[in-house]
């Protein structure tokens, strides 16, 4: 597999590495954290922005959870985003706010809400 | 069984001047890969963006399904090239997903295989979480 708009990566992929051991192998699923976590980061920072207290640095870790359903089948049945971000002049309410906007704004996070459960959490990092 | 598969992501700096990097994921497989908002929406310039690996999620995920479901039919594939393109729009979102297979099947005709791909299509677990994209297309033929 490779990225030819951008050709920033090419990866092989096996089925073990999706369900079983990832032996430095990614999955479909993996690449929907990627997706979601940078979608998802680009919000949290320009819902910072718009609130007048621009982000210094943000850290986002995404992890999707697939799981088989009824029928046998495998379905993305999660996504749980935890975001750090270092925002002077901001207070954890604050963060936690914009997070909420964020995952609202986020194209993935409504791509994925659609047919699974998304949840945030987010939380104010450095600055005294 | 339900798997985790989890991704690291930094961002510095506002959003048009400002990058982020993919910084690791679980598998170990990637990283760091530089995102920028340019790269999402003008020009990638060998950065990614969320919308490319969706494509590369939705890529990987119809050509295991699809791969999967021709072995099951006593047919496995020499070789199945897959492509998906993404359309995103800015203010709207992911609008469509365009998947792209032609494959070498020994035994297998153009129509069977066209059905099949499009069962594999339907099925995977990507196109399931994409239900909401308004269009997702497949063309898929023989090599």
């Amino acid at each position: 597999m490779s990225a030819a708009s951008s050709e920033s990566f090419a990866l092989p992929f096996t089925i073990a590495s999706r369900v079983g051991v990832l032996e430095g192998k990614t999955s479909p699923e993996e690449l929907v954290a990627a997706a979601h976590a940078s979608c998802f980061v680009t919000s949290l920072g320009s819902e910072l922005a718009r609130a007048g207290t621009p982000p210094v640095r943000m850290t986002v870790r995404c992890t999707i959870t697939m799981d088989e359903i009824e029928s046998g089948d495998h379905r993305i049945v999660a996504s749980h985003i935890s975001a750090a971000a270092d925002v002077p002049g901001a207070d954890d309410e604050a963060v936690a706010r914009a997070a909420r906007e964020a995952d609202a704004g986020c194209p993935i996070s409504a791509l994925i809400r659609a047919s699974a459960t998304v949840t945030v959490e987010a939380k104010l990092e450095g600055g005294d | 069984m339900a798997a985790e598969r989890t991704a690291n992501v930094t961002w510095t700096g506002s959003l048009q001047e400002g990058s982020g990097r993919i910084e690791s994921v679980g598998s170990g497989a990637f990283g760091p890969l530089d995102v920028t908002w340019e790269a999402r929406t003008e020009d990638s310039d060998g950065r990614t963006s969320p919308e490319e690996l969706i494509a590369a999620a939705h890529a990987s995920c119809f050509s295991m399904a699809f791969s999967g479901g021709l072995a099951k039919a006593g047919t496995p594939p020499e070789r199945l090239d897959v492509s998906a393109t993404v359309t995103f729009v800015p203010g709207t979102g992911i609008t469509k997903s365009a998947l792209t297979v032609r494959g070498t099947v020994p035994g297998m005709d153009e129509a069977a295989f066209v059905e099949a791909a499009e069962v594999a299509k339907e099925n995977c677990p990507v196109s399931q979480a994409l239900a909401s994209v308004p269009e997702i297309t497949l063309d898929a033929s023989l090599a």
